[in-house]
């Protein structure tokens, strides 16, 4: 079992057997043999003019599978979707990642693809919002904006000749503070219509990246006048140049209470669960994670959450929901 | 020596045409993306593989292919022998093993990028070559990296007019050896493809 | 099916390591009785009838053998932990054992308990190794017993009290061999018990009931510790003890710390080592290095027996000549200067089992009770062994086999144990066998592995071979063959053309034996252990399978065949213009015989192709002989002898020396420039590891007895060079015709015997072959009977790129040794042939007395040596009656090599003719030996 390097005791061997099983015979009985491995073939027909996609050759005239997934087809595609890889951009997903260097009018941007991206300081808004051309001065700036280390969020803008470009044309986007970054394995995340998730009841923000990199932090207001507020802020901070020179106030608002820290640690680790456990993290599931975890007669202390009783509670647990919906369907 | 009695069993008990006790397991290296421990009886050796990533020495770069590297070593702990010439074998299975899996990763599809295979003999008993290209094979599947086919091997021999397969410490030292190859470990690659696949619904 | 337990082992000597390995314990190893319900019977090799199976401890195997080997003992399961235990312990037990449980006509099973899932068993704690293998029988046992589940009774056999005590206690039943034996009631298997001194106290009593044995004879042997400090500071030399052939009290050791080789005079100082014994040597002081000897012989009993024997064909078969003139002069021994010394210790014995018959003694009283008897072996080497056996009366007129167990310092002689009986003594087939064993010959049938290796029959030709590139067509050429009459394995054949420019096109087509024996296989491994074809008066040993030998090599005529062919292109003068070396496809148009090739050369009137090719070389041979004689190659001279069989009984007709005609030095001359050619084509490409064959340059103290007979009859022999011999023999022209062939069988009689050895291993001016002159020669021409032609096959093919050369061609020491072994195997093969020569002899005069001339070759001091050349045999006369060596009536000169009578009424010089008479007598009963009589 892939992963999970738990000691458990006798029954809870047992339990997470039995759920994992449930979980097994719930799953799609369609699509039951369409896992394959490298160099398995891929039954086609052939007449049906096909289209060869990800993942597939063709050898002595069979269509076979270079990497270990599920087949997936499309028409008239095949292509086998491979679970274990690093991440594949695709235009327009929205990645967290962090910046490696800085280079001359761009960031190198690592977000666990074979390449590092780029993000060009032309794709950047800048931060007094206005459109116009970018001058030697704001290049010697790049700095205030994005340093090495830094977390950023972007979106994927597409492939040029020199590797994979990002851009961060809104206010969304940009420097990520105040929280934990996580990496799960890129086919965890699902590509959705929303990626950013306020989980107000908690007081964070929640990005979950496409490439499996997942930002959990305290919750900003993205509002154009704070921005401008922040951008001021900024500017004056540019010349301190450090926090440690925040005024009282600024730094009472910089201030994380107790509460959201915990939170933003409960959160992790439930999305660390869901990680080793090999489920599908969305917002639901981890919302649902959490929720399992505090609402326990006895609250579950945040540093248990990665213990093998959790586990296999969450194991249990998406076993019934899913044969919840299932029966719904 | 004696190396198979005339009952057809070899000094461990197995006839001719018998492996070892294979166990393998993959993803125990959380940091590697692929990662993979294989043993066959007393051998067993890690390996793990990182990218395909950014290339680290950019004169290096192929522009057409990606650049594969292996680095094979035993660790100290590995055998009793402690041999000078341990280097020099070291470098020569490396290249072995580099040039065996670059031969089976699709290489043309990840252009301008690296990977890196590293592989460890923790325990050495004859045919740590074939155990390495084994665990190297399931790292790289474990990877997701595109391969054209699994490549495995196993060693055989020819001890005393007896073709034996899968030699041990013993009968590798005293034996001119072939390389051979076959597919075994597809079970262990499905199995987990599979339970990756249900595991995250649908 | 595989289940994994590592287990820990202390080994290697002197560290201690810790190793690590796997034991895969299986659930496939079946019990091995085909009534078994449960198991694969397909492999069962006890019979279904048998009611009782036997297990047999470790103890039991390496002491009882002989009786294990007895077919009365049946129906055994040998477990791999005993084999194991055995293996460690003593080597040839094993592989005596080994044989037993392949031969398909005894059931014995290998049970491989130390991997089947039920019977093995983990070491305990505070366990020896010894208890826990005892353990380990007695789980097996047990599991037969419950798996057999009483159909069968489970008997383990152990002479380890303590085993038996706790195989009783779990419920199998054990037995010692004694009271198996007895069990049995067969009183001819309790001779071949041994009691092994330490655990019969019986024995012990038989001793002490004769006081006057019980004084120590020889001195102890040092403790083996003490032996490997001597050895390796100097004191003590190792090596293989060789005792003489000819003179059992007298020993070498060939040891390397010391270049000589140190000679051991006596039994006493041999201390109760045996021939082929690794020994500890320590010399003697200087002054005693020659004493030794008188000393030692009349130390012994004298067991100095002279029979009749064949003519020596060469020094190593010939008694030590120079010890004789010693013996016979009797004074002025020449200062020894080779070290001698005495043995202190044996360090790895080389018993094994030998023939020979029972001394001559009166029957006993009564029968059926032990009595105790001495055994004579007929290999003159070894000591008599003493031998307990309840059925004296049967063994007294019989050939027995006899191992040694063991040898105290309190006995004159080892004791050992009766094996078999091969037959009546005298008997032509026992003899024969006798023979055989006595030279270590392989008479078993080919395994059905190795004749698993042989083509197809019938076997033909095929469009394969004729296809294939390497592999010319020479089938239009007029080949044939000449060879002894009645020839099967006919490997040679010959062609000669005129060309158009007058030149002669020779070749030698040699039977492609390598086409068929690939290196590696069965076949191979088989032939080189017997390393050659074994010619016997009436009956042939072969090397290679019938099939092979007889037809599919054979190149008979009319057949289409395969051969490697040496041609040549000569000039009308015999000069080699060039040489051609191929693989070829012949058809041999007439095989002929010696007789019937010379008759169509004499026979002016025959003018057919075939006769006139005949001609036509022999005009060439001649040519090259004479060339050959004009460079110094020796005609030396053998007495062959030629029996006409019987063709019902088998026994002797008519008996003549072997008459050698043109034809045969014709084909003869062909096959040495055959072999000569052949030998310069390998060692120019493998320089290292070619296999030659070299004929030492005798020393002149070998060529002394020879210089000394020819001064005595006023012949003044040059033997500076093998050319100036060559020509002193010609001119060595008697006033009788016999006379120059006696003068060559005495030269040849001082020559060592040729030897193949591998090319790296001797600097080239070694290489010379004496004999015949040649710088370079090898043996390429028989395939089919010998093993060297077959190498030399496989590196003449390599050489002219048809073939890889095999990967043993690398490996300098196998080499090495394979040579050794055909030089010992080519020995050994003459030996046999020389000694079924002798029997047949023997035979042959048991009916006919007959009266003959003979010629004086050696002097005594009691008689003469006479050769008789009609018979090929050598035996002695006595002028005095036996056992009144020297009495002083006659007179031997040493130098006019004659013997003289006091009176000097008669004197007797060598080479004299004299008239004898050959009878056979008996001596004593059962012993026929044939006596020579001065009429």
């Amino acid at each position: 079992m892939r992963g999970l390097q738990l000691s458990l005791n006798q029954t809870q061997k047992v339990r997470l057997q039995r759920a994992l099983e449930k979980l097994e015979s719930l799953s799609s009985k369609a699509n039951s043999n369409a896992s394959v491995i490298v160099a398995d073939s891929i039954p086609v027909n052939h007449e049906d003019g096909l289209l060869k996609g990800h993942g597939t050759t063709e050898f002595n005239g069979e269509v076979v599978a270079t990497v270990c997934g599920v087949v997936e087809r499309v028409n008239k595609l095949v292509y086998v979707r491979s679970l274990r890889a690093r991440y594949k951009p695709e235009v327009g997903d929205i990645i967290v990642g962090r910046v490696i260097e800085v280079a001359p009018k761009r960031w190198r941007v690592e977000i666990n693809y074979s390449h590092d991206a780029v993000l060009m300081l032309s794709s950047m808004n800048l931060p007094d919002g206005i459109q116009r051309r970018r001058t030697a001065l704001d290049e010697l700036n790049m700095r205030s904006i994005f340093e090495e280390n830094d977390v950023i969020c972007a979106e994927v803008r597409g492939f040029q000749h020199d590797g994979l470009h990002l851009q961060a044309r809104s206010q969304k986007y940009g420097k990520l503070g105040r929280g934990q970054m996580l990496t799960v394995p890129p086919y965890l995340v699902k590509r959705r219509k929303q990626h950013f998730h306020n989980l107000e009841q908690y007081g964070i923000d929640l990005i979950l990246g496409c490439n499996g990199f997942i930002w959990v932090g305290e919750h900003v207001e993205v509002t154009d006048d704070m921005v401008v507020d922040q951008v001021n802020n900024s500017e004056q901070q540019s010349a301190k140049s450090d926090v440690k020179f925040f005024s009282p106030g600024e730094q009472e608002r910089s201030y994380t209470p107790q509460e959201t820290r915990e939170s933003i640690c409960r959160t992790a680790n439930a999305i660390r669960v869901l990680s080793t456990l090999g489920f599908n993290i969305t917002v639901e599931v981890i919302m649902e994670t959490v929720d399992l975890s505090s609402s326990l007669k006895q609250q579950v202390p945040i540093h248990e959450m990665l213990g093998s009783e959790f586990c296999v509670l969450v194991a249990e647990k998406e076993a019934a929901r899913r044969s919840l919906t299932k029966k719904k369907g | 020596m004696e190396f198979v009695s005339p009952e057809g069993l070899r000094l461990d008990g197995r006839r001719p045409m018998e492996m070892r006790q294979i166990r393998a397991e993959i993803g125990v290296v959380a940091k590697a993306d692929g990662s993979a421990m294989f043993e066959m009886g007393n051998t067993k050796v890690i390996a793990a593989v990182y990218g395909p990533k950014e290339v680290q020495n950019r004169s290096q770069q192929l522009n057409a292919n990606a650049l594969v590297r292996c680095e094979y070593t035993m660790a100290n702990f590995s055998t009793r022998r402690s041999d000078e010439k341990t280097k020099g074998r070291s470098t020569e299975i490396s290249l072995v093993i580099r040039q065996t899996m670059e031969e089976c990763i699709l290489t043309n599809l990840m252009p301008r990028s690296q990977i890196d295979i590293f592989v460890q003999v923790l325990q050495a008993d004859g045919g740590t070559r074939s155990a390495c290209i084994n665990a190297a094979t399931l790292a790289l599947a474990d990877a997701g990296i595109p391969m054209r086919d699994l490549v495995t091997s196993c060693s055989a021999g020819y001890l005393n007019s007896t073709p034996l397969l899968d030699l041990n410490y013993i009968e590798d030292t005293c034996n001119r050896r072939l390389q051979g190859s076959c597919r075994l470990h597809r079970e262990i690659l499905l199995e987990n493809t599979k339970q990756l696949e249900y595991r995250r619904g649908t | 099916m595989l289940q994994n337990r590592s287990y820990v082992k202390r080994t290697r000597g002197g560290k201690i390591t810790k190793v690590v390995r796997e034991h895969y314990l299986r659930h496939d190893i079946y019990c091995g009785t085909p009534v078994c319900k449960v198991c694969d019977t397909s492999q069962a090799r006890l019979s279904a009838s048998a009611s009782t199976i036997l297990i047999l401890d470790t103890n039991v195997v390496l002491n009882q053998i002989d009786l294990i080997e007895n077919s009365a003992i049946d129906d055994v399961v040998v477990l791999s932990i005993v084999l194991e235990e055995v293996k460690n312990r003593n080597l040839s037990v094993y592989n005596r054992l080994r044989a037993l449980c392949s031969n398909s006509l005894r059931n014995f099973f290998v049970f491989s308990n130390e991997h089947h899932k039920d019977t093995y068993v983990t070491d305990m704690s505070g366990e020896s190794k010894n208890d826990r293998n005892d353990r380990a029988i007695r789980v097996a046992a047990q599991w037969y017993q419950t798996h057999l589940a009483g159909s069968v009774r489970i008997l383990l056999i152990t002479n380890d009290r303590e085993n038996k005590r706790k195989a009783i206690e779990e419920g199998i039943s054990a037995e010692t061999v004694e009271s198996y034996v007895r069990s049995l009631s067969r009183p001819d298997l309790l001779d071949l018990l041994v009691h092994p001194a330490s655990e019969d106290v019986i024995m012990e009593g038989v001793e002490d009931l004769r006081p006057s044995k019980r004084k120590i004879i020889y001195p102890e042997h040092k403790p083996l510790s003490e032996i490997t400090t001597g050895i390796r500071c100097g004191i003590y030399h190792q090596g293989k003890l060789r005792v003489n052939r000819y003179n059992p009290f007298e020993a070498y050791v060939g040891s390397q710390s010391l270049s000589d080789e140190i000679i051991i005079y006596g039994r006493a100082n041999m201390n109760r080592a045996f021939d082929g014994d690794i020994v500890a040597v320590q010399l003697l002081p200087r002054d005693e290095w020659n004493e030794e000897k008188s000393l030692a012989i009349a130390d012994e009993e004298d067991e100095e027996e002279e029979g009749v024997h064949l003519v020596p064909g060469s020094a190593d078969d010939a008694p030590s000549t120079t010890a004789q003139s010693q013996d016979s002069a009797g004074e002025t021994c020449p200062v020894s200067s080779r070290p001698s010394g005495r043995v202190v210790g044996v360090i790895k014995r080389n018993w094994h089992s030998y023939c020979g018959s029972l001394e001559p003694m009166a029957k006993p009283a009564g029968s059926g009770g032990v009595a105790h008897a001495l055994f004579v072996s007929k290999d003159r080497r070894i000591p008599k062994i003493r031998i307990q056996t309840r059925q004296l009366e049967n063994l007294l007129d019989k050939r027995i086999t006899v191992a040694v167990d063991s040898w105290d310092r309190l006995s004159r002689y080892p004791s050992g144990h009766y094996v078999r009986t091969i037959g009546q003594i005298g008997d032509k087939d026992t003899e024969t066998e006798v023979v055989l064993i006595e030279n270590d010959i392989n008479t078993r049938p080919f395994s059905a592995q190795v004749l698993g290796c042989l083509p197809p029959l019938p076997w033909f030709v095929s469009s394969e071979d004729l296809e294939n590139p390497v592999r010319e067509d020479l089938r239009q050429l007029r080949v044939f063959s000449v060879d002894p009459p009645g020839c099967k394995d006919i490997d040679d054949a010959l062609h000669c053309t005129a060309l158009p420019n007058g030149n002669f096109e020779v070749g030698v087509h040699i039977a492609d034996v390598t086409n068929f024996v690939h290196s590696g296989t069965p076949l191979d491994d088989e032939a080189s252990k017997r390393g050659t074809s074994v010619y016997l008066v009436d009956r042939r040993i072969d090397m290679l399978p019938k099939p092979l030998t007889e037809d599919i090599c054979s190149l008979r005529a009319d057949v289409e065949r395969l051969a490697f062919s040496v041609i040549w292109e000569m000039t009308s003068e015999a000069e080699i213009i060039c040489t051609r070396y191929t693989k070829s496809v012949i058809k041999s148009s007439a095989a002929l015989s010696y007789v019937e090739a010379q008759a169509r050369m004499d026979d002016s009137r025959l003018t057919d192709p075939v006769t006139s090719d005949l001609r036509n070389m022999n005009t060439l041979a001649k040519i090259m002989r004479s060339r050959r004689i004009e460079r110094g190659a020796l005609t030396l001279a053998s007495a062959e002898v030629k029996f006409q069989i019987d063709t019902e009984t088998h026994d002797p007709l008519d008996i003549g020396m072997y008459q050698i005609r043109e034809a045969n030095q014709m084909v003869e001359e062909f096959m040495l420039a055959a072999n000569v050619s052949v030998a310069e084509k390998i060692l120019k490409h493998y320089p290292l590891c070619s296999l030659l064959r070299r004929h030492p340059t005798p020393t002149r103290e070998m060529l002394e007895p020879l210089l000394r007979t020819a001064a005595a009859v006023g012949l003044n022999l040059d033997v500076s060079s093998s050319k100036a011999l060559a020509d002193s023999l010609d001119h060595a022209v008697g006033d009788d015709p016999y006379f120059n062939k006696l003068i060559r069988i005495l030269a040849t009689r001082c020559m060592t015997q040729a030897v193949y050895f591998c090319s790296g291993d001797l600097s080239p001016p070694e290489y010379l072959h004496y004999g015949l002159a040649a710088p370079l020669y090898t043996h390429f021409t028989s395939p089919i009977r010998r093993y060297a032609d077959v190498i030399v096959h496989r590196l003449l093919a390599a050489s002219l790129g048809i073939q890889k050369l095999p990967t043993v061609f690398q490996d300098g020491p196998q080499l090495n040794s394979i040579a050794e072994n055909l030089n010992y195997r080519h020995r050994n093969a003459q030996m046999a042939s020389r000694a079924s020569v002798e029997l047949h002899t023997l035979i042959f005069f048991k009916s006919r007395p007959t009266d003959t001339e003979a010629r004086v070759v050696r002097l005594r001091s009691n008689g003469f040596f006479v050769f008789v050349p009609k018979f090929g045999i050598e035996g002695p006369v006595y002028l005095t009656p036996r056992g009144e060596k020297g009495s002083g009536e006659w007179f031997v000169d040493e130098q006019q090599q004659r013997i003289r009578k006091m009176d000097g009424s008669i004197s007797y010089s060598v080479l004299q003719t004299v008239r004898i008479h050959l009878e056979i007598v008996e001596p004593q009963p059962n012993r026929p030996k044939l006596e020579l009589k001065l009429l």
